[in-house]
């Protein structure tokens, strides 16, 4: 049994959300028939308005990184080849429509492939890069206000204005759970808590949070923090399975601060206030939620989040994972990693082709983790820190 | 073969002139003074921009440069740099540089060489470009640019101004053309105060007007290339595309344009070709493969076959939007091509061979240029499928020769072209 299985007895919910993470939206159709889904891209495409409209966000996840659709070359990373090779395999059929953000240039290039390849139903965003320059909020209020008239075109239904706040009222609610478990991280083992995270962006919102609901006392009452992992910030983008966050607890370390796609960022940020312009606080949470290397909010605003980040939660290792062909992240990974150096954190960049791990990621991860846990011996024993 | 015979042929080889199967330009020179001059300006700043009051700033290739100059800013192209890094030979071993501290070789081969010529001056053609005062990037050409120039604004600790262009799924939306706006303004207030100097309109629609004379020339000219023969090949295309990018809204830059169209239409009403036996016309889409420029060029030529135009250099052609000197900005420069849709990019291919009646395309992927070329495909075959022209797909890259796979090449090209025997 791994570390993190569930136990048999009063594990039901866990086991529940395990499933949904590792089914990725597999058996939608058989495990929720009465509900409909809507496929999502990336975090900065409001789950809340989707949600207004009775429909279910599923974030669209790879299944293979070896998949290479001729509409895009090789040089594309493999989220995107991945996520395009199962829309032409027609396995997103039943999905009411498909939301597109525009993050990297890839991603903007994947909506319109997308539009000339498959009948999907396409609604896109194009949220400002630049989040706090002038007339950036109003703009981006403006966008989603179009992406709501396409959603109605759509479905043909026009939802009001409580159906918008009802759903916020879910997100909200689901982000401050998420919040409570990712402040237990350091006591869970760091694939569970990935996997919760991530079954949360692909199953219906409200049976995530009535099963994170159920699950949260026995994951609270869970033992002491192990005070021999090493405690490790992990950095990156999409990560559609758990393959890195098993090889680094295998290892001796633990995922303190999850800044991946996927992971907590997807939850993290101020929760929506309920004022009378719910346009403009909604803009306002997706503005302020900790950015992407994709979104600016100022020059150095990520850096200066993940140094606090790795203050608060004691980091000592840091790994920057950086997909194959995702030049945001490999051009954020240089000075995030010279900052993380200067603080004395030991830093690893690992180069994946998608999210599974191997044998030469493990003699890398090996090398960073056994060298934290001898430089604590080193300074246990009153020696210079290395 | 003897070695004696091998001597003979050699010196049999010099003795008869080679045939050039190209037609040079007389404007070249012209073109040569004018660019030299603005290099040696660019490269001298630190002597004469303090006493002149004039800041220098890097800037991206979409940047609004007309803004710029109202506040007497002097421009400098990094892209521009690093072609020419590039035509010297001098790409590699500066990417090289800029991957040995971390920088991936996927990313742009611009950038690497840019950042390269930053960290080693000394490898750099011209000695690498002047240290700027500010930068200004706007990101309707790339995402990259912003991290590119993020990068440098962390190593130089200089001022940083980013117009945030949105990405146009169809037309431009009010909300997307208020953001600019909104945008503009702000930055006439960072540049007011970087540069002491207030912000005057009459001296923008002053700078557009030149602006509008120089590329309504530059436009003028790449029509007379719908004559058969074409006045004008890619190489051409690319090279005299220089003064479009860096004098834009200048006098010279009007003045040279002038000569340039000049000859060009002169050539038309002589019917004289760029290259002899014009047999295939064909339309480039895509930056050129500068390490291999007239390389990859003789390929095409000596099969008679010419790029009558191309979408990259005609990037510059585009007429400035109507409005207020500053409506005119945001819309231009948001509506700029790579800014757009599959869709647009489609029509825009399809329009350009049924003008310019070419009877192919050849499409370049380029590895280091993710919005130009990951949506090629999809607009290769709506292209070929609305117009009935075969359109060829070739991977390499713009800068970077270690990208660029000479055989693969050579056999792709010759079987596109024996297609039209």
């Amino acid at each position: 049994m791994l570390e993190w299985s569930v136990a048999e007895d009063g594990g039901m919910g866990l086991s529940q959300l395990l499933e949904e993470s590792a089914l990725k939206g597999y058996q939608r159709h058989v495990r929720y028939p009465e509900h409909k889904f809507f496929g999502l891209i990336c975090s900065y495409f409001p789950e809340e308005l989707i949600m207004a409209f009775g429909l279910e966000p599923l974030r669209l996840l790879p299944d293979s990184a070896n998949r290479t659709p001729s509409e895009l070359p090789a040089f594309s990373c493999s989220l995107a080849r991945g996520i395009l090779d199962r829309e032409l395999r027609g396995e997103w059929r039943d999905l009411v429509g498909v939301g597109f953000v525009h993050t990297c240039d890839t991603m903007q290039c994947l909506s319109g492939i997308w539009e000339c390849s498959s009948n999907a139903r396409i609604v896109s965003i194009v949220p400002p890069v630049m989040l706090k320059a002038p007339g950036a909020n109003r703009y981006y209020q403006e966008e989603l206000k179009s992406a709501w008239r396409q959603l109605c075109r759509i479905t043909q239904k026009e939802p009001s204005e409580e159906a918008l706040r009802e759903a916020i009222r879910l997100v909200n609610r689901i982000r401050h759970k998420v919040r409570k478990l990712d402040e237990l991280r350091s006591k869970l083992p760091s694939p569970l808590v990935a996997a919760i995270l991530r079954a949360g962006q692909v199953m219906p919102k409200a049976d995530f949070e009535r099963t994170l609901e159920e699950v949260l006392p026995q994951l609270e009452s869970t033992g002491e923090e192990p005070a021999e992992r090493a405690k490790i910030l992990l950095t990156g983008a999409v990560l559609e399975n758990d393959s890195l966050y098993a090889m680094i607890e295998e290892l001796g370390g633990r995922v303190v601060v999850d800044d991946t796609c996927t992971g907590f960022r997807h939850y993290s940020g101020p929760q929506i206030e309920e004022s009378a312009n719910i346009w403009e606080e909604l803009v306002k949470r997706y503005e302020d939620m900790p950015p992407c290397p994709c979104k600016s909010q100022s020059l150095n605003a990520r850096i200066n989040y993940l140094l606090d980040m790795a203050a608060k939660r004691q980091v000592e290792g840091a790994i920057y994972v950086i997909r194959k062909y995702c030049d945001p992240h490999a051009w954020d990974a240089i000075p995030i990693v010279e900052e993380f150096k200067k603080s004395g954190i030991r830093t690893l960049v690992l180069e994946l082709e998608g999210a599974d791990v191997g044998g030469q990621e493990r003699t890398r991860l090996q090398a960073l983790l056994e060298s934290i846990l001898e430089n604590r011996t080193i300074e246990s024993l009153g020696g210079e820190e290395k | 073969m003897s070695v004696q015979t091998q001597d003979k042929v050699q010196a049999q080889d010099k003795a008869i002139p080679k045939k050039r199967n190209y037609r040079p330009l007389r404007s070249t020179e012209k073109l040569k003074k004018t660019i030299k001059t603005y290099y040696f300006l660019t490269g001298t700043h630190r002597y004469w921009g303090k006493p002149l009051g004039r800041k220098l700033a890097w800037v991206t290739s979409g940047a609004p440069v007309e803004l710029l100059r109202v506040f007497n800013i002097h421009p400098a192209y990094p892209e521009q740099y690093a072609a020419i890094y590039s035509t010297n030979k001098a790409t590699a071993q500066l990417c090289q540089v800029a991957e040995a501290v971390g920088y991936s070789q996927d990313l742009c081969s611009y950038a690497r060489s840019n950042i390269g010529g930053v960290l080693r001056p000394d490898l750099a053609p011209m000695g690498g470009m002047p240290k700027p005062d500010l930068l200004v990037a706007c990101n309707n050409i790339c995402g990259t640019v912003l991290k590119w120039y993020e990068a440098l604004a962390r190593h130089f600790n200089v001022p940083l101004l980013v117009l945030d262009t949105p990405y146009l799924t169809g037309e431009i939306t009010e909300q997307a053309l208020n953001y600019v706006l909104e945008q503009f303004k702000g930055m006439i207030k960072e540049l007011e105060k970087i540069t002491g100097r207030s912000f005057s309109e009459e001296e923008l629609k002053k700078q557009l007007d030149l602006s509008r004379a120089t590329t309504g020339l530059w436009k003028e000219a790449r029509q007379y290339c719908q004559a058969q023969p074409s006045p004008l090949n890619a190489p051409d295309l690319f090279i005299h595309m220089a003064p479009i990018v860096v004098l834009r809204g200048t006098k010279k830059g009007r003045d040279y344009y002038e000569i340039f169209r000049d000859e060009v239409k002169e050539r038309v009403s002589l019917g004289q070709g760029a290259i002899e036996n014009e047999r295939i016309r064909l339309v480039w889409d895509n930056i050129a493969i500068w390490p291999k420029l007239f390389n990859f060029n003789k390929m095409f030529t000596e099969r008679g076959a010419c790029f009558v135009t191309d979408t990259y250099s005609g990037g510059w052609a585009i007429d400035l939007a109507p409005g207020s000197p500053l409506e005119s900005l945001a819309v231009t420069y948001t509506e700029v091509f790579l800014n757009r849709s599959p869709e647009f990019r489609a029509q825009q291919l399809i329009q350009l061979i049924r003008d310019y009646k070419a009877h192919g395309f050849v499409m370049h992927s380029n590895r280091s240029c993710k919005p130009y070329s990951l949506v090629q495909e999809v607009i290769r075959r709506k292209v070929m499928k609305e117009t009935g022209v075969p359109g060829l797909m070739i991977e390499a890259d713009m800068a970077d020769p270690r990208a660029y796979a000479e055989e693969t090449i050579r056999n792709r090209v010759q079987a596109f072209l024996e297609t039209f025997d």
